[in-house]
């Protein structure tokens, strides 16, 4: 029992960093629809500008998230600027999605290289007094760092829902992503729309990095595997479907942590890239989204 | 108040408009009646800073809103009521309206304007939480005309307003426009299909056929031209309909 305790607690933790993981992707891809496959190398470098300021000035990983997400967000300014915003002149989405695949593609070759020429190739991670330290509730060990995630994906759900349906801003991108021209027929800036949103995708991305380097580990070509692992969930939840990210990522967490039992540890992402199948054949709109309903 | 001089409209290497010109004054609803495919739509686009002119100009109140974009064109005071509604289907009624007033003035000014639409058309009031996609056309109508008015403009364009709408809300959404033009002097540019309709209400129209336009009047003068009613009303010389 306590061991199903526990697969249960740790799935709702690692899960929580899996939404995380899938909220910036979600994001570009719901709004501008850009599968935004550098992802997982901005999450990374949200990861080593962590372990810098913990490394040069002693700040701890989770003191230090408002400065990750300046930098990051400024990455974000930057990727939309120079790669995504002359993709908005495809005529459509088909092509906008295949073209942004390919150039986010070419972005994670030099993200890769430059942290790699930063930072050497070697494996980063940052070890605080707290690091490995767990607290015991009903026979079940929380990690500190995994509540920690747990509490910032939380706040991320709320802050995205706050934003997303109570203010102007989030009201302009909504409608952004419903009809660009409708939207600036009645005066939304589409463009600065954009390029806020995917300064807000690439901070969530850093964030989530945060998580990362505290919990496991980085090196500068990981990115990859989280970025399959937030592919899944955004999938999962439907794609723009933000406020359902949440929930499919603690089921896909809970899923990983449950066939740990049946199939073996090393097998576990394997069995998330099947469900992910799986989802695609049968319900391709997500889980969590109806047929016709498309959200953001 | 609106200047269109000389302009030619492509789609890519497609043509659409040949030397169009025409103007619009303040306080006037002026329309531009023709057949479908004639370059009406393309005129609405060209004006709120959809479409590009390949040459010509395009100036209101004496600026020249040719290489504006779509959304600093609204914040000059043109709004337009696209062909086919475009609201935004998965927000509610008040959120639609709330995008319409996305200007920095009529932001500030939005509470006063959402009650005065809700005069105008009570039905939003009752639908305000419903999303826009669960209306119906007449209702999506009033709600595109109602986020419109939103940005408080001086120039309201209308493209098709009776598009797939029953004569009877046609009429009433009609009588609707020419109280607001007549009760806070707002110039109206309607473009329309329904040409008895359109030149009805407004006090001057253009003619447009295959992108060019081919006549111009006060819209009595043209309700009278025989050629016109022959065209576009289907009656025949002898007075008789088609």
């Amino acid at each position: 029992m306590e061991n199903v305790i526990q697969a249960i607690v740790s799935g709702i933790l690692v899960g929580a960093l899996y939404a995380l993981i899938a909220y910036g992707l979600g994001l570009i891809m719901g709004i501008m629809k850009f599968l935004n496959v550098a992802h997982g190398s901005f999450l990374i470098l949200g990861g080593y500008v962590s372990y810098w300021i913990f490394t040069l000035w002693g700040i701890d990983p989770y003191l230090s998230v408002p400065l990750v997400i300046i930098a990051t967000f400024l990455t974000g300014l930057i990727l939309y600027k120079l790669t995504l915003s002359p993709l908005l002149k495809l005529p459509d989405i088909e092509m906008r999605v295949a073209n942004s695949l390919l150039v986010t593609f070419g972005v994670i070759y030099v993200l890769d290289n430059a942290m790699a020429l930063t930072w050497t190739p070697n494996s980063r991670s940052i070890m605080t007094s707290y690091t490995g330290e767990a607290i015991d509730i009903f026979g079940a060990h929380l990690s500190i760092t995994g509540l920690c995630g747990l509490g910032i994906a939380i706040l991320v759900a709320v802050a995205l829902y706050f934003i997303l349906s109570k203010t102007y801003f989030g009201k302009h991108v909504r409608a952004a992503t419903q009809d660009a021209e409708a939207a600036s027929l009645c005066g939304v800036n589409v463009q600065r729309t954009y390029l806020i949103s995917c300064g807000i995708a690439v901070a969530l991305a850093g964030v989530a990095g945060v998580i990362v380097v505290s919990s496991y580990s980085v090196t500068p070509t990981s990115g990859l595997s989280w970025l399959l692992i937030g592919i899944v969930v955004m999938v999962l939840a439907g794609e723009g479907n933000i406020n359902a990210i949440l929930p499919a990522g603690i089921i896909l967490g809970l899923i990983e942590s449950a066939s740990i039992f049946v199939v073996g540890a090393p097998y576990r992402q394997a069995v998330a890239l099947v469900i992910f199948i799986i989802v695609l054949m049968f319900r391709p709109q997500g889980l969590f989204t109806g047929r016709e309903q498309k959200s953001i | 108040m609106l200047e269109i001089s000389n302009i030619d409209v492509c789609y890519g290497d497609l043509q659409a408009l040949w030397d169009v010109s025409l103007t619009v004054g303040g306080g006037e609803i002026v329309t531009l009646v023709g057949s479908n495919g004639a370059g009406k739509s393309t005129i609405m686009k060209a004006i709120s800073g959809l479409l590009k002119p390949k040459t010509g100009s395009i100036s209101f109140e004496g600026i020249c809103v040719n290489k504006l974009p779509a959304h600093r064109i609204a914040e000059l005071g043109i709004s337009m009521v696209p062909e086919g509604r475009r609201l935004f289907p998965q927000m509610s009624v008040l959120e639609n309206l709330e995008v319409g007033a996305s200007a920095r003035e009529a932001k500030k000014a939005r509470h006063n304007t959402i009650s005065w639409i809700y005069e105008l058309f009570p039905i939003l009031r009752a639908r305000a939480r419903q999303r826009a996609v669960t209306l119906s056309g007449g209702e999506q109508q009033m709600l595109a005309i109602g986020r419109a008015l939103m940005s408080q403009p001086r120039l309201l364009l209308i493209d098709e307003m009776s598009l797939g709408l029953a004569p009877l809300l046609v009429q009433e959404i009609s009588q609707v426009i020419k109280d607001i033009n007549k009760s806070r002097k707002l110039t109206i540019f309607l473009v329309e299909q329904d040409v008895n309709m359109a030149l009805s209400m407004a006090d001057r129209g253009y003619i447009i056929e295959h992108g060019r336009i081919q006549s111009e009047g006060a819209a009595r003068e043209l309700l009278c031209n025989e050629r016109i009613k022959e065209a576009y009303l289907g009656i025949s010389p002898g007075g008789k309909a088609g």
